[in-house]
């Protein structure tokens, strides 16, 4: 069964039709060759497939695509303008919030979801609101300072531990 | 020629590159989700593979149906070892070629392959998998290496298939035992430890069990296989060993070598698991038989049976004097290498070895056996062994000390490695800080205040420390090539492949400092092998030392070129100029010289280009009878330090303070070095605490990441220190080692001696769950009289 959907990716409006099972994280991949959300598990628990919908974190790899109609959705491709990195983007590279850079996009997608609701996040709700994004590589503890160096840009935030 | 680098830094003169923390050159590419993986890549008229695995653990082939699954509309291939034909050769393994591109006689274990459907369209190609019907006479199975030594047990592969080639370090120690599972029986002997537990007051026995983990890199294993229209073919895998799978694919296919071309983009984490050839000699043969671009990408599900760390059961046992001098040490470890060998036999080396731990030892007796059985095949996972056998000998030691009244730390500062002692092997210990590490861990965690133990309360406190040794393969060769162009870019060609260690930005620093250019000017070139030159793997940790000398080599023949065009151009002798900050100049006078463009220019017609060729080979291996010679280039030591808080009502052991340090000889990029040793610290705290893999009969039971965690962000510790400790070593460029594993292997032992200063209970088992500590602890106050919360 297809379904047509409308929904706004990265701020352009898009048009489909789409297979009724098919997850928001396929139409990203390979409608519109967005990769930078990838899956890592298939269940809903790494993060690597994260997504903003209505700005709000999403394992997309769960979401039927059509269950996205109506949404405004927001992926890593979305994030910098042109060659000028968001913040938390900068913050990542600065910090070296990263290592085999697979999860880096959900990671970073979450933390700016936490960062538009909660500017002032403590180290403890960081760590609490990024439990869904995994990281075998181990950069958590440089994940936690960049978003704290984006907070204190920002004015905001607990200050350097 | 290597002693100048050394020497700036002895004459006070600092580096411009080297230990300055440089921003990584692929965090753009990774912050936009633009870096490539092959798990992201697709190729015009790309088809899709997809495996069928087999059900049982141990099993004939008797008859595969495809006829189903070919009918499906969309099918293009279902391979069978009915398609092994004369031009395919369907074995490889890095060591033995036991392991088949689909199931020739009878499947190993379960997840085992045994055919490959290929579609134009995953989801037809998953579809066709179902659809294809195979039939078993199922086998009797063996799951556990203590029972698959024993002599009834029954027998996972009924000869060895040895390829005429080897890596010369293993096969000179290479002893399986015929008619068994043994495929590696590693042995070493020195001294006479009978005549040592002889002249010990004491001796200690203890067995230590750990399950098999897995690496879990968030990208899965993929590989995508082109033939060209010239004969050749186009691989692209996320392989840690480009030059090794280009060697199995050429032997797969019978072409030479010169036509298999292996790409590497960056890999989305690697930690072993995507060492040797995997899923690249299957992918070729499909991409032969179909004509077409071929992709395999693994599910989660899939790569957790794809490759694990070895279970393997450690036993230990130690003689010392009154006075703690340890006259003997014997160690005998049974690693379950699963249903193919892959790496194992040269791991059961180095870990049989390793397991005699970082002291002063005259007499040692290891038998370290490579166990096959019918579990998924077990390789290499970050700290190759020593993770397994530093649990016993860590463990070990703080019961020695605190049963002959000894402070821990103290009893290891006294009997630990020093520069020019003899290790195990006979190898002599240089660049190795275990004392000065053991200083600094003991004071991350506070050691000598132990106000802790007056506090009361079901949450006990520990405090404790671990020290470990590894080696790095020996003998190995990597090569490096610099290339520069007209307007004096370069480009580094090595076949070094970026995990996400940061291997892209550190060797680049090596270059710029060697030939006197920012790093931002250095393009590096990812893997190619038509492109780039040799490496054996970039694995062992071994690349910022091997890798970074190649450089360094490549760089004075670089260097050595631009003098003589330069003199050419400026009519002076070559002795005469140095390169200095992107020019050739005079040494007497740096204002007189030319940019490095115009060298590579030359006199006349443009000469295009100049390639600096670098190789860098060590020397080394072992007896095979007493395991003494040289068994590494160099030596990885470690300390780790945890404080934590068990619950004795529950179990559960909270890591509260955890500190991990390296001896990496030199950080070349300390943001880099601060990344392997947290993520060594946190990749350990996992397979400490929870991770195991489970099965039921061969059968995996929690093979998804809803039932196999992994850390994260709620699994930190409240403060995660780590530290780069530098000693030297005369032969690293610019006296660095590498660093990516070591901090992995002290995290277990010191959480469990950190528990045994907590509650008195000693961990043989990991993980060590709630239920094992509560179990201990039960078992503990049935020894002693009345209740008690456990005390020390």
């Amino acid at each position: 069964m297809r379904i047509k959907i409308a929904l706004k990716v990265n701020g352009q409006q898009k048009s489909l039709e789409v297979d009724a099972d098919r997850t928001l994280l396929e139409v990203l991949r390979e409608d519109f060759r967005y990769h930078g959300a990838r899956e890592a598990c298939g269940a809903g628990v790494c993060g690597a497939c994260t997504v903003l919908l209505n700005g709000k974190p999403v394992s997309s790899c769960l979401l039927l695509a059509w269950m996205a109609d109506g949404a405004e959705i927001e992926t890593i491709e979305g994030l910098a303008q042109g060659e000028k990195l968001h913040p938390i983007q900068q913050a990542f590279v600065e910090e070296g919030a990263f290592q085999c850079g697979f999860c880096t996009p959900g990671m970073i997608l979450a933390a700016k979801s936490l960062l538009d609701q909660n500017p002032e996040a403590t180290e403890e709700q960081i760590k609490d609101y990024m439990e869904g994004n995994l990281c075998r590589c181990g950069s958590y503890p440089k994940v936690i300072k960049a978003v704290k160096s984006v907070q204190a840009k920002m004015g905001g935030g607990q200050g350097a531990k | 020629m290597l002693d100048v680098y050394l020497a700036r830094e002895v004459e006070g003169l600092s580096y411009q590159y080297i230990g300055q923390s440089q921003v990584r050159s692929d965090g753009i590419e990774k912050v936009t989700g633009r870096a490539g993986y092959v798990y992201n890549m697709e190729i015009p008229n790309m088809v899709h593979a997809k495996v069928v695995r087999s059900l049982v653990p141990h099993g004939r082939v008797k008859s595969i149906d495809v006829s189903k699954a070919t009918k499906l509309p969309g099918v293009l291939l279902v391979f069978t070892r009915d398609d092994v034909d004369a031009g395919i050769y369907p074995f490889f393994g890095p060591v033995v070629n036991d392991q088949a591109v689909v199931a020739i006689d009878k499947v190993r274990y379960v997840g085992d392959i045994v055919a490959a459907v290929v579609a134009e369209d995953p989801r037809i190609a998953e579809e066709a998998a179902d659809l294809v019907e195979v039939e078993y006479e199922e086998l009797p199975a063996v799951f556990d290496a203590e029972e698959a030594v024993r002599p009834d047990a029954p027998l996972v592969h009924e000869k060895l298939n040895l390829p005429p080639w080897g890596f010369s370090d293993v096969r000179a120690t290479l002893h399986p035992i015929d008619g068994t599972n043994i495929v590696n029986h590693f042995r070493v002997r020195r001294g006479n430890v009978e005549q040592g537990f002889a002249e010990a007051d004491y001796i200690f026995q203890d067995t230590y069990r750990l399950p098999a983990v897995q690496h879990c890199p968030l990208e899965p294993h993929a590989t995508i296989a082109r033939y060209e229209s010239d004969g050749s073919i186009t691989v692209w895998s996320n392989t840690q060993t480009p030059f090794l799978v280009q060697a199995q694919v050429a032997q797969t296919l019978g072409i030479p070598q010169s036509r298999v071309r292996i790409t590497v983009p960056f890999l989305g984490g690697g930690f072993g698991a995507k060492t040797y050839p995997k899923l690249e000699p299957l992918v070729a043969v499909l991409a032969l038989k179909t004509g077409r671009p071929v992709k395999l990408s693994l599910t989660r599900e899939e790569e957790f049976i794809t490759i694990t760390r070895h279970a393997a059961t450690v036993t230990i046992k130690t003689g010392v004097k009154r006075d703690g001098t340890i006259t003997a040490r014997q160690t005998k470890i049974l690693w379950n290498t699963g249903a193919y060998a892959d790496i194992g036999p040269r791991l059961s080396k180095n870990g049989g070895y390793a397991s005699v731990g970082p002291y002063r030892i005259p007499n040692v007796w290891v038998d370290s056996y490579c166990v096959y059985t019918n579990m998924p095949p077990a390789g290499a996972l970050r700290g190759y062994g020593v993770p397994q056998v530093s649990l016993a000998y860590e463990t070990q030691m703080d019961r020695i000390a605190r049963e002959l009244g000894f402070d821990p730390v103290e009893y290891r500062l006294k009997l630990a490695l020093d520069e020019g002692d003899s290790f195990a092997t006979g190898d002599i210990i240089h660049s190795a800080g275990f004392r000065e590490l053991l200083r600094r861990a003991a004071q991350a965690i506070d050691w000598k205040d132990k106000s802790y133990k007056q506090l009361r309360g079901s949450t006990v406190r520990g405090k404790g420390i671990a020290c470990t040794i590894k080696s790095t393969i020996t003998p190995s060769t990597s090569s490096a090539e610099v290339k520069m162009f007209e307007d004096g870019s370069i480009s580094l060609l090595t076949s070094t492949v970026e995990m996400g260690q940061g291997s892209d930005t550190a060797l680049a620093q090596i270059a710029a400092e060697a030939l006197s250019i920012p790093v931002e000017s250095i393009r590096v070139q990812h893997p190619d092998t038509f492109v780039t030159p040799y490496d054996l793997t970039t694995s062992s940790s071994r690349s910022i030392y091997h890798m970074g000398n190649a450089i360094l080599l490549a760089a004075e023949d670089a260097k050595r070129q631009l003098r003589d065009r330069a003199a050419e151009i400026m009519r002076v002798s070559p002795e005469s100029l140095e390169v200095r900050d992107g020019r050739i100049v005079s040494k007497t006078d740096h204002r007189y010289g030319i940019p490095f463009g115009e060298a590579v220019k030359g006199v006349g017609p443009s000469h295009g280009s100049i390639i600096g060729h670098g190789l860098f080979s060590t020397v080394g291996g072992l007896d095979p009878e007493t395991g003494q010679g040289k068994a590494s280039e160099f030596w990885f030591a470690a300390c780790g330090a945890a404080e934590v808080e068990v619950d004795t009502e529950t179990g559960k052991v909270r890591v509260t303070k955890y500190y991990a340090s390296s001896d990496a000889g030199k950080a070349i990029n300390p943001v880099a070095c601060e990344q392997q040793n947290e993520g060594s610290a946190i990749n350990g705290l996992g397979h400490t605490l929870f991770e195991q893999m489970l099965f039921d009969n061969g059968q995996p039971i929690n093979n998804t990441f809803l039932d196999y965690k992994i850390p994260s962000f709620l699994d930190l510790p409240h403060d995660l220190v780590t530290e780069v400790v530098e000693t030297p070593h005369r032969n690293g460029p610019f006296g660095a080692k590498g660093m990516g594993e070591t901090a992995i292997s002290p995290v277990a032992p010191a959480i469990a001696n950190a528990i045994a200063d907590a509650v008195g209970v000693w961990v043989t088992e990991l993980p060590v769950t709630p239920e094992r500590v509560l179990q201990a602890l039960q078992e503990q106050n049935l020894k002693h009289d009345g209740a008690g919360e456990g005390n020390q």
